[in-house]
């Protein structure tokens, strides 16, 4: 076991230096870099002086390989730098993203396994009845449905009838002001969780399925256990092995994965962190935030396989 | 209202008679021209002494004015009465006017009895740019530095009507010229840098102490000889080919005088650049090695603002200068704050429909007309013209392109109404080579209707240039790369412009030898000033003052800066040198038409200026701006404007529910 996470932890490095390498060049590929984007549409204002010294003042006007061992350099060190935008540094731009992409991606979580599990469990239990159609058509149209349009869509329908104030300026914190924070992320959480719900539920009404016609089951039920213990106890609890690999690999994507719904609802978290510095041309922070999204999701994930392997014995023997 | 308004115009041509009647309606008594917007509370605690001051003079001057409005509303009630009659009247025998707008007609003038009554206090809520390059006015080339700069610091002169270019004393009070190469300017008394916020606790700077000669000659000679207080030189002064038209200088009691190298009638204008503010030497100079790194500790001001925070990304907000020592009742607000730019309109929209925010644009004019028409009641709608100008430059100093057969053909072919739809959905106006921004100078819409290359009846130009290109062996050059800027094409609703910039010469000259294809201004932009550009479609360098004969000289007299295309002929020295030198202001115009229709008959020399695009904004109607001249609205030079003209009308029924955030205090 102990060579199996050691092997594990050296693959998960390699792969975070070829993602944080991957980044670093991918931004420079771009057209344009932070001296002209930050001219916005005056650029073709700027003198080739003015263009030059600002390069220049950026360390941009170094040769590539410099830059690039200078970046290696100071990331094993921890020393992300300062963001061109905003002068902070790094670390202090994803210390103040951070908790919003958390917040949010613990609420879709929230939003999407309440309703995925309950779901996917009765659908499961009334195959092939009304009620299974029923929410299988709904799950099918939750994944059809891109995120985007439903959480336009909800955005109109609060506008139209001026239901609620969705906080777009404030960006309160959960812990701040609970009340104006909950109704700025419930269209998003809404949306997000949703859309996260019909792969679960679909994936857990398989694998109840599958369950339900093994042979424990049927002993169980043949010692006339109640329905609810075995469907609880003896189903539920194997057939939520396979779900809770999803629920890892989602976990180590919340991160990362809420771009869309950040920008729509002016969430300043991770995503929307790296968006405007992917606009702005702000190297340092696009490379960085890129590399810690690249950390958390390969560590949860080994994480994830790790406690797969306590759960499960055989997965750790073989 | 002049005909040679702009928005009258554009209004006309784009807009429904019911659409022009409704914006011109809220546009004349609110704001116009900007995205002008404002909120706060009149009932705010924690007033300063000097505010209480101002509420009182404003309680004095409310009781004198009272009577007159008094009198001025029972004249416009009479005169609604009457017109109300008139309409009456014109109805039944023509029908023309529709009950609706007869109703707009009225809440216009009752809007503007309420604008006689301005009011004091409040914040100005808007989007600000996310990415400021620096907070020294003097180096950037970014107008958005100047939106957050024009509040808290001075020029010497400001345009008091930035559509004509008058001029009045901002940090000097009054000028003059005793002859055509001195300009003597007499500096006002009482003026004192910012005691009080980030930048007067900034250990380097000089806060509280009262603006000297010294400070002005250190602005200009900085600019001018492009030195930093190390002793470096910088290659960032934007300014500084203006500033270079100063000789010497002399310091007297109160006064400086400018001795210019050379006469220069445009020259006084630039003192309103809204580039040139005015900064401390103390503070400035102190900072000039951390230039790029923007905060609110690093400026500090003689205007009517103070700057408390402005942290690029996050926020940015000022508050009233208690010391301000301008316009005796001004400002009228209580301070701006600039919330950070929305990646996404959905962002926008709620900000804006749920009063976050108090104005809105979007690059989908839709999107605006949309929320405008949903909330008719609350909001305004108004247009602003952007100030860079869209140019396609053909490279006419080199082979093939030396060929003025080929130059004229290119800039018959390009088709500027059409570009106009399909990359700006039909917002925008043609511009000759003055742009229709400096409306003075520019030649009307009407005359150019009927000018090669702009005229409505595009298969005759087309025909022309087909004819010009095949005398000229166009057929034989091969294939053609048409560059636009990558900073262009990288905007989503215009990715497709090097396809469509292609096609549209590929149609017009029956080939398919045209590409279109992408480079960053950071190529381009030295390719200019080397002379050795490849063909080209994208903004160019930004308008700077209402007075278009800088621009001209600039582009078309020999040696100029601009003047790429090595152009060199003899009566365009003459005739602009001399309009240069011409103090009768309709002189001058003639003299710059005549050369405007003398390069547009050779194909603008391969400087062919397309058309300025135009944005929507929304606004609620609680804001006002204090009209200034009979125009519909200002223009892009009215960014100082604003510190003075904005009043807000917390009174009316739009400003119910407002959310707008407060700025960081003092």
């Amino acid at each position: 076991m102990q060579a199996y996470i050691i092997r594990r932890i050296l693959g998960a490095v390699f792969v975070v230096f070829l993602v944080g390498t991957f980044s670093f060049f991918a931004i420079r590929v771009l057209p344009g870099d932070f001296a002209t984007a930050s001219l916005g549409l005056d650029a073709g204002s700027a003198s080739a002086d003015n263009i030059e010294q600002r390069r220049a003042d950026l360390g941009l006007d170094d040769p590539i390989e410099k830059q690039y061992a200078n970046w290696l350099w100071d990331t094993v060190r921890l020393d992300l730098g300062k963001s061109f935008l905003t002068q902070n540094t790094v670390w202090y731009e994803i210390g103040r993203s951070l908790p919003y992409s958390i917040e949010l991606g613990i609420l879709i979580m929230i939003v999407g396994f309440t309703v995925a599990i309950p779901v996917g469990l009765i659908s499961a239990i009334f195959q092939d009845k009304a009620l299974d159609y029923s929410l299988r058509g709904l799950a099918i149209l939750a994944l059809a449905a891109p995120v985007f349009w439903t959480a336009a869509i909800a955005s109109l329908v609060v506008l139209q009838w001026d239901l609620f104030l969705i906080d777009v300026i404030g960006q309160p914190h959960l812990w701040e002001d609970p009340g104006k924070a909950i109704t700025w992320y419930l269209i998003p959480m809404f949306a997000g969780g949703f859309a996260g719900t019909a792969t679960t539920m679909r994936l857990l009404r398989s694998q109840m399925l599958e369950v339900l016609r093994q042979d424990y089951v049927r002993t169980a039920r043949a010692k006339g256990l109640r329905e609810s213990v075995v469907i609880m106890r003896h189903a539920l609890r194997n057939a939520l092995l396979p779900v809770l690999t999803v629920m890892g690999v989602t976990i180590a994507t919340i991160v990362g994965s809420q771009v869309i719904l950040e920008n729509m609802f002016n969430i300043p978290g991770i995503g929307n962190k790296v968006l405007t510095a992917l606009f702005a041309r702000d190297n340092p922070v696009f490379q960085s935030v890129v590399l810690i999204i690249a950390v958390f999701t390969v560590f949860t994930n080994l994480v994830v396989d790790i406690l797969y392997g306590v759960i499960d014995p055989r997965i750790r023997l073989s | 209202m002049s005909e040679r308004s702009y928005w009258q115009r554009m209004g006309r041509k784009r807009m429904s008679r019911r659409g022009i009647l409704r914006a011109s309606a809220r546009a004349g008594v609110g704001a116009a021209g900007l995205a002008l917007v404002g909120c706060g509370d009149d009932d705010d605690d924690s007033q300063s002494v000097a505010q209480v001051q101002q509420q009182q003079q404003q309680a004095e001057q409310d009781a004198q004015q009272q009577a007159m409005q008094q009198q001025q509303q029972q004249a416009m009630q009479q005169d609604q009465a009457e017109q109300q009659a008139q309409q009456q009247a014109a109805q039944q025998t023509a029908q023309e006017q529709t009950a609706e707008e007869q109703a707009e007609q009225q809440a216009a003038q009752q809007q503007a009895m309420v604008s006689q009554t301005k009011k004091y206090g409040g914040y100005f809520v808007e989007q600000s740019a996310n990415v400021y390059e620096t907070y020294d006015a003097q180096r950037t080339v970014a107008s958005p530095v100047l939106q957050v700069l024009a509040r808290v610091q001075s020029k010497i002169l400001r345009f008091s009507n930035p559509d004509t270019g008058e001029l009045v004393g901002d940090l000097a009070e009054t000028w003059e010229t005793p002859d055509a190469t001195t300009i003597v300017l007499h500096l006002r008394d009482g003026v004192n840098w910012h005691g009080q916020g980030p930048g007067a606790n900034h250990p380097a700077a000089a806060p509280g102490r009262a603006l000297t000669t010294e400070d002005i000659v250190w602005n200009i000679d900085r600019q001018r000889n492009k030195l930093l207080e190390s002793g470096e030189e910088a290659g960032n002064f934007g300014r500084s080919a203006y500033w270079g038209g100063v000789d010497s200088l002399d310091q007297g009691d109160m006064s400086v005088t400018l001795n210019l190298v050379e006469p220069d009638a445009t020259f006084i204008q630039g003192f309103a650049n809204e580039f040139n503010l005015i900064n401390q030497p103390e503070l400035v100079g102190g900072t000039e090695d951390q230039y790029t790194e923007v905060d609110a500790s690093k400026v500090i001001g003689t205007g009517p603002n103070i700057l408390t925070r402005w942290d690029p990304g996050e926020g940015i907000s000022c508050v009233q200068n208690p010391d301000f020592w301008g316009l005796p009742d001004r400002p009228w607000l209580d301070g701006w704050v600039w919330v950070q730019t929305f990646q996404d309109p959905n962002a926008y929209r709620i900000a804006f429909e749920q009063k976050q925010v108090d104005s809105m644009t979007d690059p989908d004019p839709n999107t605006i007309f949309a929320i405008h028409d949903d909330r008719i009641d609350e909001t305004f709608l108004t247009f602003q013209g952007v100030a860079n100008t869209v140019a396609i430059f053909t490279p006419s100093n080199k082979p093939p392109w030396n060929d003025l057969r080929l130059t004229r053909a290119i800039d018959l072919a390009i088709n500027r109404r059409q570009l106009i739809q399909q990359l700006h959905n039909g917002l925008g106006k043609v511009s000759g080579p003055v742009s229709w921004m400096q409306e003075a100078w520019a030649i009307p819409q009407e005359d150019l209707e009927t000018i090669p290359g702009y005229r409505i009846d595009k298969d005759a130009d087309i025909e022309e240039a087909r004819a010009l290109w095949d005398a000229a062996g166009g057929p034989e050059l091969g294939q053609i790369d048409w560059v636009t800027s990558e900073l262009w094409a990288s905007r989503a609703a215009w990715s497709a412009t090097p396809g469509i910039v292609a096609e549209m010469f590929n149609q017009a000259f029956d080939t398919d030898q045209f590409n279109g294809i992408t480079k960053p201004y950071l190529e381009i932009i030295p390719s200019w000033i080397a002379k050795d550009f490849d063909p080209f479609f994208s903004w160019i360098p930004n308008i700077e003052i209402p007075d278009a004969r800088a621009d001209m000289i600039g582009a078309f007299t020999t040696g100029a800066g601009s003047n790429y295309w090595d152009v060199s002929d003899p009566y365009i020295d003459e005739t602009l040198i001399a309009a240069k030198q011409e103090l009768d202001y309709e002189t001058a115009l003639q003299m710059v038409r005549d050369v405007q229709d003398y390069v547009m008959e050779r194909g603008q020399f391969g400087r062919s200026i397309c058309y300025n695009y135009i944005y929507p904004y929304i606004g609620y109607n609680y804001n006002k701006i204090e009209k200034k001249s009979d125009e519909e609205g200002w223009n892009f030079l009215a960014v100082s404007l604003q510190a003075f003209e904005h009043w807000l009308d917390l009174d009316d029924p739009s400003a119910a529910d407002r959310q707008a955030p407060e700025p960081t205090p003092l």
